[in-house]
């Protein structure tokens, strides 16, 4: 039967993988995935959505079209075009879990540049417009006057994107790389009679965090309410 | 509360988790001869797929049209209680008309995540496009070029459903933007 020795030690392969042993694996990886493509992608993304307010269309056009290719293609996909993709660039072969850090970096900075841009057109024109007057640069505009006002408001999307962001990474099963759901089905493989145990507590182990974190998110929002402007 | 929980559930546990639920543990909680039933049938693999992104698009369609019916005021579920509408003729004249409207955009939006999503079909060995570029990745080795080729394909099949999404939204639901208390003709004055 299930034995409470055996069982903790598969909740432990689900946690961090063969980690003392291997590489960093389970639930671990999953969010040190997730949090790398999300820095990356706030960064990238506020670039992009810049460049997509722009007024020269020679600096719009190309971020709109990588957004929106970016956008209308599974992540699946763009996860594998890296994968054949940074090898033929580079020359040699790369982690597994490099090119699947690049791609899901990639993916979150479309979106995020979208979640920016919106806020960013929340603006009003006239506030920039002022700024420029009284001699500011683009680059203090961007810092001084758009972001403060915006972080605010964008803070309870960017929890929600990270929460969706978390669960798009048990895509990368699919190329190999040993996170949750991958060790769940190497637990259920390896003990075929417990089956039902393994992907339950995959399930019950997504569902605690996505849960607990889209509380919080909600938590924000209603913290955030009384910055909202109109 | 049951709606609260399946909501709950299927949101937070991602839609490969449930396909690869449906496939692999699905037929061994069935009793025996219909889980054996299920496991000799060539495309189980199909409808674990189908059952996967369904009922977990279903959680977040449940959301949308929740918000869409809070989106109406209570006002007028009041005004039609008053002017002696029954239940369903208050769903049917009054709620649903102007829910359509409020909910089809997101909906769309869900249309093509949905479309995006039958990618991770693949992880069941469903025979769709991601699952044949890696067939064909796999006899050629030219990854980049069949990628790009089923990146394009799903490219222009979301272009496709956008611009349908959006010519039916101007026909159907643009013109007839409710203008309360302007539509309501004059009384004819011409029998006086």
């Amino acid at each position: 039967m299930y034995d409470l020795q055996s069982f903790l030690r598969m909740l432990r392969f689900m946690a961090v993988g063969p980690f003392p042993d291997g590489s960093l694996g389970g639930v671990a990886l999953n969010f040190s995935l997730a949090i790398i493509s999300m820095t990356v992608g706030f960064f990238l993304g506020l670039f992009i959505a810049l460049g997509r307010i722009s007024k020269r269309k020679l600096i719009s056009y190309p971020c709109m079209l990588f957004v929106e290719l970016i956008r209308a293609t599974p992540l699946l996909l763009i996860i594998f075009w890296f994968y054949f993709f940074i090898p033929n660039v580079l020359g040699r072969n790369v982690s597994i879990f490099f090119s699947a850090a690049v791609s899901i970096s990639v993916y979150s900075a479309a979106y995020q540049s979208e979640i920016f841009r919106g806020a960013f057109q929340s603006i009003s024109q006239g506030q920039v417009e002022a700024a420029l007057s009284t001699g500011l640069q683009y680059f203090h505009i961007v810092i001084f006057i758009l972001i403060p006002q915006t972080i605010k408001i964008m803070l309870p999307t960017f929890v929600s994107f990270f929460i969706s962001l978390f669960k798009d990474t048990s895509v990368t099963y699919i190329i190999g790389i040993i996170e949750l759901t991958q060790t769940g089905v190497i637990v259920s493989q390896r003990v075929p009679e417990r089956l039902l145990v393994a992907y339950a507590s995959v399930g019950i182990i997504y569902f605690v965090f996505c849960y607990f974190m889209s509380r919080y998110s909600i938590k924000i929002e209603k913290k955030m309410e009384k910055y909202k402007f109109k | 509360m049951i709606a609260q929980v399946y909501i709950e559930l299927f949101r937070n546990i991602p839609t490969l988790q449930w396909m690869l639920f449906f496939y692999f543990v699905f037929p061994e909680l069935l009793p025996g001869s219909i889980s054996s039933v299920l496991n000799n049938y060539k495309h189980y693999n199909f409808i674990a797929a189908v059952l996967g992104i369904a009922l977990s698009n279903a959680a977040y369609v449940a959301e949308i049209l929740r918000s869409g019916i809070e989106a109406i005021p209570v006002s007028q579920v009041e005004a039609a209680i008053s002017l002696g509408l029954s239940k369903f003729d208050r769903w049917r004249y009054i709620i649903l008309p102007q829910t359509v409207r409020i909910i089809f955009p997101p909906l769309m939006t869900r249309m093509i995540h949905n479309l995006k999503n039958t990618s991770l079909a693949l992880a069941v060995t469903v025979n769709e496009i991601t699952w044949t570029t890696q067939q064909i990745e796999s006899l050629t080795f030219r990854g980049i070029e069949v990628t790009t080729t089923a990146t394009l394909f799903f490219v222009i099949l979301n272009a496709i459903f956008a611009t349908l999404a959006n010519i039916v939204e101007r026909v159907c639901f643009k013109e007839r933007k409710l203008t309360p208390g302007k539509k309501c003709p004059e009384p004819s004055k011409s029998y006086v």
